[in-house]
C-alpha cells in the first residue's frame, strides 16, 4: 500500500476515487441523519428546518417519547415483532427441513420437486389469486396469512440446498453407520455445519418479514392487525394525518395538539427502520463472506 | 443419472430377499419396499415444505382461472372464456400501464444497471482496505430498507418546501422543483430511488467477481508497467464479463417486474397515469376496486411473459455464460 513510488499522476488518480466514493456515503447517510436531526430537535424550531441540516436545532426527546406512547405505534410494533419473530422460526425449521432431503442426491424424485419448485420462481400467477386462496382457507384477518403465504422462499431453499450437498459425504455416512436416522443425521451433523448458512437466511427472513407491508394491507381488514411498515405508510405515503392524530382521540396524550407532522414522520420513519440498523452488523458480518454468491435478489 | 433403487446397497439397508439367500434378482415390488425403507424419513421431512408449496403456490394458479370466469357471490362463477383478456387488451389504460411498466424497466436497465459495475471498479481501486470497508458497509444499507421507509426517505428529501435537494438547487439560485407531483421527473425519482437503493448492494456481486480474478494478472502486468487504467481496462473488466451479461439477462427476465413496492409508495394522485405499472394497476383495479376478474387476467398476462421471459433469460445466460438464474 505504502510505496514510495507513486506519481502525482496515481495520487490523484486516488484522491478522485476517494472523493467520489466519499460522496456516495454522504449521499446515502445525509437524508437519514436529516431526519435523526428533525426528530432530536425542540419541536418549536422543526418547522424552519431545512433538508440539508444534519445537527439537530435545540435538542428534545419529545418526539420520540410520543412515538413510544402512541397506540398506532405501540400496536404496529406488537404486530410487526409477532409476525417477524413467528415468521422467521417457522420459515427456518420448513426451510431447513424441506433443504435436507434436496441435498440428498439419491433421493427418489429429487429432480422432480425441484422443478415443482422452480416453477413457482418462474411463474406468479398474481395476487389476486392468492387472495382468493386466502378467502377460501379463511385466513383473512388471521396473522397466520402473512406468516404461511412465505413460509418457504424458493430462492432461500435453493441456497441451502447447495450448501447442505456441501457436507462431506463421509460425515453423513459415518453417522449413518452409527445407527443414526435422518433425523438425527440432519440435527447432529448437517445442521451445526451448516450455521453460517442458516444465519444467513435467518437475517434475510427477518428483514423480509420486518419489510413486509403489502401482504398484511391485502389480508388485514382490521386495522389493529396492522405492522409498523403499514401504519408508516398510512401516515408518511399516504399523508392521512388522521390515521395518527385524529382518530386516536386527540386528548388522550399531552402535545397532541401541536403535532409536528414533519418531526412525527421524521421519528416514524427511524423508528420504523431501527431493527434492521440493530442487525445490521450481522448482517454485514454474514452476507458479506461470499456465501450468498448464488441468488442475491 | 443412478436409479433411485441403487441407492440401497448401502450398508444396513441389503434387502431382505438377498440376506435370506434369494436370487439376486429384486423385482420392481422389492425396490420400492426398499426405497420406502430408507427414504421416508426423508419424505416425512419434505412434507411440510411439499404441502406449502401446493397450497400456497399451485393452488393459486388453479384460483387464476377466474380471469376466465365472471365472479359470482351467489353460485357457481361464470365461464365467459377471453371475455376479460379482450377488455383488457383494448383499454386504454391497459395500454399505458403496459407502456410504463416497459419504460419504466428500460430506465432502470439504461441508467441504474450500470451503476454497480463502475461503483465495484471504484471500490477494487480503493488501497486502503479500512476505508474501503467503511465505504462498503455505508452504501450496502439501502437495499435493507423497506420501500415504505425509502418513500418516507424520498419524499422528505425531495419536498419542494424544506427537502435536501430543494434547498441545494436554492442555494445555487435554481428555482425549486416539486418533483413528487411533477410528471415530467417523477420517472427519474424511480430512477434515482432504485439506484439509492440497490447500486450498493449489487456492487458486491461485482467486487466479489472482481476478488475472484487471478492476482498473478495483475503481478505480471504491473511488471510489464500497466497503468492502473490499463489494469482496469485489460483484466478487471473482463474478468467480470459474465457476471455482467448473467445479471443483465436476468435483469431482462425481470422486465415486467418494474418495481411494484417502489411504485406503489412513491404514486400520487398528481402522477399516477405516468408511472402505474401492470402490478400496481392489478392491485387497484382488483384489491382497491373490486374487478377480480379483470385483475387477475391482467396478472396472468404479466405472469406468462414474465415466465416466457425468465426461461428465455436462464436459457440465453446458460448458454453464453454457462451461469444460469437458478
Amino acid at each position: 500500500m505504502a510505496r514510495q513510488n507513486r506519481t502525482g499522476l496515481e495520487r490523484m488518480e486516488e484522491a478522485i476515487i476517494a472523493s467520489v466514493l466519499i460522496a456516495l456515503v454522504i449521499v446515502t447517510v445525509q437524508p437519514i441523519l436529516n431526519l435523526l436531526a428533525i426528530s432530536l430537535s425542540d419541536p418549536a424550531n422543526v418547522p424552519g428546518m431545512g433538508g440539508l441540516t444534519i445537527v439537530p436545532d435545540g435538542f428534545s426527546i419529545d418526539i420520540w417519547a410520543l412515538l413510544a406512547q402512541h397506540p398506532a405505534v405501540q400496536r404496529g410494533l406488537m404486530n410487526s415483532l409477532l409476525i417477524t419473530v413467528v415468521g422467521t422460526a417457522l420459515n427456518l425449521v420448513c426451510t431447513a427441513l424441506m433443504a435436507w432431503p434436496l441435498s440428498r442426491k439419491k433421493l427418489p424424485f429429487r429432480r422432480t420437486i425441484f422443478i415443482l419448485v422452480l416453477i413457482t420462481i418462474v411463474f406468479e400467477p398474481g395476487i389476486i389469486p392468492d387472495y382468493f386462496v386466502m378467502r377460501r382457507l379463511g385466513l383473512l384477518d388471521d396473522y397466520a396469512a402473512v406468516i404461511l403465504y412465505k413460509l418457504v422462499n424458493a430462492w432461500y431453499l435453493i441456497i441451502l440446498i447447495r450448501f447442505f450437498e456441501e457436507v462431506p459425504e463421509e460425515l453423513i455416512e459415518a453417522a449413518e453407520l452409527d445407527g443414526a436416522n435422518p433425523f438425527q443425521v440432519f440435527w447432529k451433523v448437517v445442521l451445526p455445519l451448516a450455521k453460517p448458512a442458516l444465519a444467513t437466511i435467518t437475517l434475510f427472513y427477518v428483514v423480509y418479514h420486518w419489510n413486509d407491508f403489502l401482504r398484511p394491507m391485502i389480508y388485514f381488514n382490521d386495522q389493529d392487525m396492522w405492522p409498523l411498515q403499514v401504519v408508516l405508510r398510512q401516515f408518511v405515503v399516504v399523508g392521512d394525518k388522521a390515521a395518527i392524530v385524529g382518530l386516536q382521540a386527540m386528548n388522550s396524550y399531552e402535545g397532541a395538539s401541536q403535532i409536528d407532522f414533519k418531526a412525527f414522520r421524521a421519528g416514524m420513519i427511524l423508528f420504523t427502520m431501527l431493527p434492521v440498523l440493530a442487525i445490521y452488523p450481522l448482517i454485514l458480518k454474514f452476507f458479506t463472506k461470499g456465501t450468498m454468491s448464488g441468488a442475491l435478489k | 443419472m443412478t436409479t433411485p433403487s441403487s441407492a440401497s446397497t448401502k450398508i444396513g439397508n441389503v434387502p431382505k430377499s438377498r440376506a435370506a439367500g434369494y436370487p439376486i434378482i429384486e423385482s420392481r415390488g422389492d425396490r420400492f419396499r426398499d426405497g420406502v425403507r430408507k427414504w421416508w424419513p426423508y419424505y416425512l421431512m419434505l412434507a411440510p415444505g411439499l404441502i406449502y408449496f401446493m397450497v400456497f403456490h399451485y393452488l393459486p394458479v388453479w384460483e387464476a382461472k377466474l380471469a376466465f370466469e365472471d365472479l359470482r357471490i351467489i353460485g357457481p362463477n361464470i365461464w365467459v372464456g377471453l371475455k376479460h383478456f379482450a377488455q383488457l387488451f383494448t383499454s386504454p389504460a391497459f395500454a399505458q400501464v403496459l407502456w410504463n411498466t416497459l419504460i419504466i424497466s428500460a430506465m432502470k436497465i439504461a441508467f441504474v444497471f450500470p451503476l454497480p459495475i463502475l461503483l465495484a471498479l471504484l471500490i477494487n481501486e480503493v488501497r486502503n482496505p479500512r476505508f474501503r470497508r467503511s465505504v462498503q458497509s455505508v452504501i450496502y444499507l439501502p437495499h435493507f430498507l423497506s420501500w415504505v421507509v425509502i418513500a418516507g426517505i424520498f419524499i422528505a428529501a425531495l419536498s419542494s418546501s424544506d427537502g435536501a435537494v430543494n434547498d441545494l438547487r436554492d442555494a445555487f439560485g435554481l428555482e425549486r422543483r416539486s418533483y413528487m407531483t411533477d410528471a415530467g421527473a417523477i420517472r427519474w425519482v424511480l430512477v434515482w430511488s432504485e439506484a439509492w437503493r440497490s447500486a450498493g448492494w449489487d456492487s458486491l456481486l461485482y467486487f466479489a467477481a472482481i476478488m475472484a480474478i487471478d492476482p498473478a494478472l495483475y503481478e505480471a502486468a504491473e511488471m510489464d508497467g500497466a497503468t492502473r487504467w490499463q489494469k482496469m481496462r485489460h483484466i478487471t473488466l473482463p474478468g467480470i464479463v459474465p457476471t455482467i451479461a448473467t445479471l443483465f439477462i436476468l435483469n431482462v427476465g425481470l422486465f415486467l417486474h418494474a418495481g411494484f413496492d417502489q411504485v406503489f409508495n412513491l404514486t400520487n394522485d398528481a402522477i399516477r397515469d405516468r408511472i402505474d405499472i401492470i402490478d400496481t394497476y392489478v392491485y387497484r383495479l382488483g384489491i382497491g376496486g373490486g374487478q377480480f376478474s379483470l385483475a387477475t387476467a391482467a396478472g396472468l398476462f404479466k405472469g406468462v411473459i414474465g415466465m416466457i421471459l425468465m426461461i428465455g433469460a436462464h436459457t440465453l445466460s446458460k448458454r453464453l455464460t454457462g451461469k444460469g438464474v437458478w
